[in-house]
């Protein structure tokens, strides 16, 4: 029994710790996005309306996105080559420093 | 007296293609209440694969326009997203998106 419960609570050690790693490092992330900055801003907000704030922006959303750019899923040639080195890490991470800037809002009903 | 004809002719033109690419956020309003369906709710989450359904006020109304042209396309894959733009026009593509982008400010 009490072999149980200490592999219950191993498993849900690890279940949370491969959580917070899938959220993404804030400070990392920030460290990592110079070459973003570019285009998207330095704060994740752009000059531009040729390249997307994304400042604000959902973490999640943003990691679909540029999974979905290194896989060839979603077709940009600037974005396809900037993401080709990153790893799964670097992309969480990245995800987590610019969705904690203030920038983009959910539209108001 | 051709001259200043043509040269004000070349400024109507002008003004035309500004006030089209501009948008007009009134127009818009009304076209974009089917988007607030999914983007009007703080944390609404896309099914399979699950993700938030991305925030867009006071994204840029270029960038807004050149996404939903390529749903349209298809060049962008999502089947909500190409089924809601299929029948747009430019022009509720540009008023859509000039709404969009003064809701975040």
């Amino acid at each position: 029994m009490k072999q149980l419960t200490k592999m219950v609570f191993a498993v849900m050690l690890i279940a949370v710790s491969a959580s917070v790693f899938a959220s993404g490092n804030i400070e990392a992330g920030k460290e990592k996005s110079t070459a973003c900055a570019a285009c998207h801003g330095v704060d994740g907000v752009s000059a531009s309306p040729m390249f997307p704030t994304i400042a604000g922006q959902h973490a999640d959303y943003m990691l679909h996105a540029l999974k979905g750019y290194k896989s060839g899923k979603r077709n940009n040639p600037v974005m396809q080559g900037t993401v080709a080195t990153l790893t799964d890490e670097d992309m969480a991470d990245l995800a987590a420093y610019f969705a904690s800037q203030t920038g983009l809002k959910t539209l108001k009903k | 007296m051709k001259r200043l004809l043509a040269s004000l002719l070349v400024l109507g033109m002008a003004f035309s293609v500004t006030a089209n690419a501009a948008g007009d956020v009134a127009a818009g309003t009304i076209k974009g209440q089917t988007c607030l369906g999914c983007h009007g709710v703080e944390n609404y989450n896309n099914a399979y694969p699950t993700y938030h359904v991305p925030r867009l006020g006071g994204q840029h109304a270029g960038y807004l326009v050149a996404a939903m042209k390529a749903y349209k396309a298809g060049i962008r894959t999502h089947s909500t997203m190409h089924g809601n733009v299929a029948d747009l026009s430019e022009q509720d593509m540009q008023d859509i998106a000039a709404y969009f982008e003064q809701d975040g400010k």
